[in-house]
This record gives C-alpha cells, structure tokens and sequence, in this order.
C-alpha cells in the first residue's frame, strides 16, 4: 500500500480535498492581497516615472505610482523612488535631461490627467534620458475602471515598447484564498488586476473551491467546489456572477481547462472507476473520454491550437508529463523524464514550454520544459511551491508557494532572472491563475 | 647464447652497425627536423597601420629626388691660328769655276752683267720679298686685329656665358638647398612621425591598449543592464566619441545581432559608463573608439 499512496502523491491529494471538514470563518477576511516584492531585483533597468499633473500625488489613483508598482513588479524594472526626484515635469518640454541623467535614469515617463470634454484622458511621454528620445506619446482615455486601468494601460505600453513584449498588466489573476483554521474555514474563489487591487470575491463557500481556470475570452471562470459537500465543475460569468454547474457526475469532478476556442473543457473524472481526462462539450454536454489507462491521468491542459493536450500521469510509477493528440489515436507520448516527480503543467501562450511542479533536490518546485530541446529548467527553489501560470505575454509565471503552512503567491520570469514574493495577508493563497489579454 | 653470438658474430656486428648508423642518421635527421621546425610563432599583438592614417608625406608623395646639377660644356679653347710660313728664299749659288783666261773677260763681263742681273734679280727678289713680307705682315696683323676681335668677342661671349652659368648656378644651389631643406624638414617630419608611431606600437606592445580596450570593455559591461533578450553569442560594434576626461559624447551602434532592446540597452550602458576609465597609460587614450562589445555569458 505504501506504493500506492506514493503514487497517487499530491496531485492526486489535491483533488481529494474531500477530507477536509469545513465550517464558516470566524473572521471573514476583509484584508487586501498586498503584494510587496520581498526578494531582490538583479538586472532592472533604472526607469523614472514622475507624478503625473492634474492629480494629488499618494492617493489610490495615484497614476505614476501605478506605473511604477507594475513595472517594478515585472522584475524589469527599478523605478526611481519619488524622494530623490529633483523636478517634477509633467510633459517633455520641461524635462531637463541632465537632472536625470545625474540620477541614473536610463528612461523617464511622465504624464498629466486632463479633461477633456465630459471625460477624462491620461497624456503621457516616455524618453530615454541618455538620448533624449522620445520614445512614446499617447493619450489614454480615461473609462471603465478609471485612472487605475489607465495606468495599467500606459504601464503596458512602457513595457512593450522597452522590451520588445507585450505588457500584461492591464491582465487580472484569479486565486483561492483560504481564511481561519481547520475545520473552521472559508473559501473564496478571488479575482484581482494583476498588481492585486480590486479583488473581487467571485465565490465563497465553507467547502473548498479549487481550480480555477479562464475561459480564453476573459469573461468566465471554471472551478471545482465542493459545496455540495462532493465535488463539481462551474463555469462562471465574471460580470454577472451568472454560474452554471457543467459536471457533478459521480465522483471526483476536476481539474478544468478551457480549450483555446472556449466550446469546451478537459475535466477529470472519476466515475469510470479510476481518475481519467475526459472533453466536454459544453454547448451539448457531449463527453469524450481521453484516457483510460488504469493510472490517474489528471491536470489536462491544452496546446494553443486546441488539438493536443498535456497532462499528468503516474502511468510509469511516478507523476510524469504526458502529451495526446485529441483527433489522433488517443496514444500519449510520455515529455518528461527528468526528476522523479514532473505534474501539473501549463503550456506557455507561445507553445514552445511547459510550466510544470518539478520535485527537485528535495523541495517541489518551478520548472519550465522547453518542449523541442526536452531541456527542463528549475526556476523556483521553494519547498512547496505548486499550481504554476503563464501570464498572458509568457514572460512571467505566477504560482503559490508555501511556507510554515501559509500558501503565498509568487513570480518568477519564465527564464528564471526574477523571482519575486508576494506577501499576501489575506491568509492562505493558492492556485493562481492569471487571466488572458483583455480583448481591445 | 654466447654460441650465437659467436657464430653470428659478424652479421651481428653488422647488423649493429647499421643500426648505429641507421640511428644516428635519425638522430641526425631529428636534429635537423628540431632545427628545421618552423619558429615558434610569438604572440606579438601588431599594430595594423593603416595606409589611410599615415601623414601624407609617407604615402604617395614622396618627393622625387632632384636631378643631379648637369655639368655646364667648358667653352671650347680659342686656338689660335698659326702665323704664315715665310715664303721660301731661293738661294742663287752662282759657283765661279776655273775659267779660262781667254773667257775671263767675257765672262767678267758676263759677270758683272750676271752679277748686275743678279743684283738686280736679288733686288727685284729683295722687293718681292719685301713686298711679301710687307704683305704678309700686314695679313698678319690683319689677322692678328681679326683674331684679337674674335677673340674679345668670344671672351665677352663666354664672360656673358660664365656670368649667366653663374646666375643659373646660384639659382640653381638656391633651389637645392630650399629643396634639401625641404627635404630635410620632411624626413625630420617623418622622423618625428616614426618615432610618435613606433611610440605608439611600443605602447600597443606593452599591452596599454589591449588593457585600455578591456578597461572600456568591462566599464561598459559592468553598466549594462542584460535584457532577457540578450542570447549567447552577442556581438556589437560601438563607435563611441569621448571627450578628454572620458566623458562620452556620442554614442553609435555598428553591427549588431541584438533586437531592438539589446541594441538600446548596450547605447544606454555606454552612457551610463561615463566618464570612460582613463588607460594606464594617457597616449592610449583616443578620442573615437570603437569597441566590440562581446559580453561574457
């Protein structure tokens, strides 16, 4: 029996949240997600990002600090802290290079919040303070989740235009956050921007909520709760909070992924005995079972071309990554053979690498798969660190990673030269799944 | 053993020998072959000169040398004509022979009128002669007038001829020296070139430029913020002005296999290296460099 319980580890301990005894928190969690960088950036290139005119300087909507905390946040970047600014331009004309130079800035962004007509827009200027070149010069109307959005927005385009990649703060996260104690907790399924403002409780319940997934447009989420006391697959509409449930077959129902397309999900059920991959058909609740094999096959992902999906496997003895194309002969092809333990993966938005959970010299960590060399990267050098996700440009993967029982989230670039943690207080977070690009 | 030896003492010998010799020839041609392998190549960092950077003096214009001052013809020597022969004097030997007695008179007679005769023959020769002289003389003297005027003329002639060689003389020792010393104004140049030149490889010999090289190198690296972009095998060319004090002025980007954001970043660092170290030693210092910015993985 030992072997068995080896085998079926801790993805399989994941889904068997079944366990767990859960009652109402005793103190509701009003706490925001605070992510503060922790560990130190190597290599950010030095960037200052002035107050932008037309607003007071500190407050929530504070423009430039937005700017700042995102490109800092992206391991990129070291703003220059406010204090040590001489001057306060707030459009190119009035910049007077040399302050800056002395500084040490390589670029400068600055900006002013005008009204115009009934609304509002966001004029701002990025230059390269040892050239002065104009790098930027755009207006970004201010709408929707206002000067917030705004900021994310210009932070985005700062982002592309001094690294050649597109920016993916305007991108939001989606986490499980998990208050109180056993067997007294509650869970709630969060939604956040990806700086961690504007949390948005999308679910609650005093039974885990596990596993949530994107639909590829942004506008819904798929998760497991158990809420019914078993566990069951629904898909919710961020906007209206409209949910249907999609899978409450017998046993477990879990691990959901949207396909590119968004018709259909991979799930893991149980009901046919043992854990196995199966595609739904969501318009006709059509199910194609994928896998049969007598090992748990769970964790399913999907290609970006929405014809293969990856998955975990304890087929050869111990968790392994494996690949299956869905129009082919359902034959999986084992992708990982480095370390004992390889699950969990997530396919990078440009297909070439797989994020995955890597037991490594001891401790469960990052790596990252490059699918054509097999060459597999520990990025990460946690003891528990698990549930990883590719931001939408690919550049960044945020996962949960646990210390002294407390899940935290946190980044590492998917070439490994910036970690950072993010302390969160509002308890125990875990499985981070960052959004897609917002439609524009 | 020893039986063997003893029967085969001489093929042994022999072939012993041979082997002597066989070995030392190889010893002999290993020899050779030592001595003859090519030297051991040094690696001596040269200075590439480049033909374009040498003063104008070296290339192309080298002053071509003057002719050699032609040697002016002597005037020719005036020859004097030699004075005319003096018309030969005939000489009238009248012998008077043992005559007889009878023919005595008569030939007294004939005598004194020989003698008249030949007085007056002698006279008439006389004049003629006289006249000859006289004649010649002043044909001479004539000549002599001529001559003289010729010869005054001439001398005037080759006076004018040695005053105008003299002129042309001077000039021409004029032009040479402003011509040597033109000459030696450039070799001296040239000298001064050579040996600013020979400094300067001496300085790139002791390495004070390779080590300049490497202190711009590593400044610029140590200011360079590696972008994620930045693949093995990066390889820039930087054309980088600087002012004296190392501080740079200008900064362009040659061949480079980085995108967009390496490229910037490598521009970036050069600035933010500024001011450049100095070299060790200050004639290595130059003005526009250009540097490979070849960064260590």
């Amino acid at each position: 029996m030992h072997s068995v319980t080896v085998r079926i580890g801790r993805f399989a301990a994941q889904l068997a949240g079944l366990t767990l005894v859960l009652l109402l928190a005793s103190q509701p969690s009003r706490a925001q997600l605070r992510l503060d960088v922790t560990e130190g950036v190597r290599d950010a290139v030095p960037i200052a990002i002035v107050p932008f005119g037309g607003q007071a300087e500190g407050g929530p909507s504070d423009i430039a600090a937005i700017v700042s905390g995102d490109l800092r946040l992206s391991g990129r970047f070291a703003p220059l802290d406010r204090q040590d600014m001489v001057a306060r331009p707030t459009t190119g004309q009035e910049i007077r290079f040399q302050d800056w130079r002395l500084l040490k800035s390589d670029y400068l962004v600055v900006g002013r919040l005008n009204s115009k007509g009934g609304g509002s827009a966001v004029d701002f200027e990025l230059f390269n303070v040892q050239t002065g070149q104009q790098l930027l010069a755009d207006s970004i109307p201010v709408v929707g989740q206002g000067q917030r959005a705004a900021a994310h927005r210009i932070a985005d385009l700062v982002f592309e235009r001094l690294t050649g990649i597109p920016g993916a703060f305007s991108t939001r996260i989606a986490y499980v956050s998990v208050a109180g104690t056993p067997p007294r907790q509650r869970y709630r399924l969060v939604v956040s921007d990806a700086d961690g403002y504007n949390q948005r409780t999308v679910t609650e319940s005093g039974e885990p909520l596990m596993s949530p997934s994107w639909s590829p447009d942004g506008q819904s989420l798929a998760y497991v709760s158990f809420e019914t006391k078993t566990s069951a697959i629904y898909v919710q509409r961020l906007a209206t909070g409209e949910r249907r449930r999609v899978s409450a077959r017998s046993g477990i129902n879990g691990a959901p992924a949207f396909s590119p397309d968004g018709q259909r999900l991979a799930i893991t059920l149980s009901r046919d005995g043992n854990l196995d991959i199966y595609v739904l058909e969501l318009a006709t609740q059509s199910l194609t079972r994928m896998t049969s094999d007598e090992a748990i096959d769970t964790e399913a992902t999907w290609t970006p071309d929405g014809r293969s999906l990856y998955f975990t496997s304890d087929r050869a003895g111990s968790a392994q990554i494996y690949r299956m194309d869905l129009d082919g002969a359902k034959q999986a092809q084992r992708v990982t053979f480095t370390n004992g333990y390889n699950a969990r993966p997530r396919v990078s938005p440009d297909g070439k690498e797989l994020a995955l959970v890597t037991l490594d010299r001891g401790g469960y960590r990052i790596g990252v798969l490059d699918l054509k060399t097999r060459n597999l990267r520990v990025l990460t050098d946690g003891r528990q660190d698990e549930s990883p996700s590719y931001a939408p440009n690919g550049a960044t993967i945020i996962y949960a990673s646990e210390s002294r029982g407390q899940g935290d989230l946190a980044l590492v670039s998917s070439d490994g030269r910036y970690q950072e943690r993010l302390r969160s207080d509002s308890g125990d977070v875990r499985e981070p799944a960052w959004s897609p690009f917002a439609p524009r | 053993m020893p039986g063997f030896v003893r029967e085969h003492l001489r093929p042994l010998a022999g072939s012993a020998g041979l082997h002597l010799a066989l070995l030392a020839a190889l010893a002999g041609t290993a020899l050779n072959w030592t001595s003859k392998q090519p030297p051991v190549q040094l690696a001596i960092e040269g200075v590439v000169v480049d033909a374009r950077d040498l003063p104008k003096s070296l290339s192309g214009t080298r002053p071509s040398p003057k002719p050699a001052v032609k040697p002016q013809p002597a005037p020719a020597p005036v020859v004097e004509p030699p004075p005319p022969e003096p018309a030969p004097v005939p000489e009238e030997d009248v012998q008077a022979k043992q005559q007889q007695a009878e023919a005595a008179a008569a030939r007294a007679r004939a005598e004194a009128e020989s003698k008249a005769k030949a007085r007056a023959e002698a006279e008439r020769q006389q004049a003629v002669e006289r006249e000859a002289r006289e004649k010649a003389d002043a044909q001479q003297k004539k000549q002599a007038e001529a001559d003289a005027k010729r010869k005054a003329a001439e001398q005037a002639e080759q006076k004018k001829a040695a005053e105008a060689e003299a002129k042309r003389k001077k000039e021409e020792d004029a032009r040479a020296a402003h011509d040597a010393k033109v000459r030696s104004d450039r070799e001296a140049d040239l000298k001064r070139q050579l040996a600013a030149e020979e400094e300067g490889a001496a300085v790139a010999r002791s390495g004070v430029v390779d080590e300049y090289r490497a202190l711009l190198a590593q400044a610029i690296e140590r200011n360079w913020i590696r972008p994620p972009s930045a693949r093995a095998g990066l390889e820039c060319t930087l054309f980088v002005t600087q002012a004296t004090g190392g501080t740079v002025v200008d900064v362009k980007l040659g061949a480079c296999n980085g995108d967009q954001t390496v490229r910037e970043s490598i521009v970036n660092a050069v600035y933010r290296a500024s001011p450049l170290p100095a070299p060790r030693d200050p004639r290595a210092f130059e003005r526009r460099l250009e540097i490979v910015f070849k960064p260590t993985e």
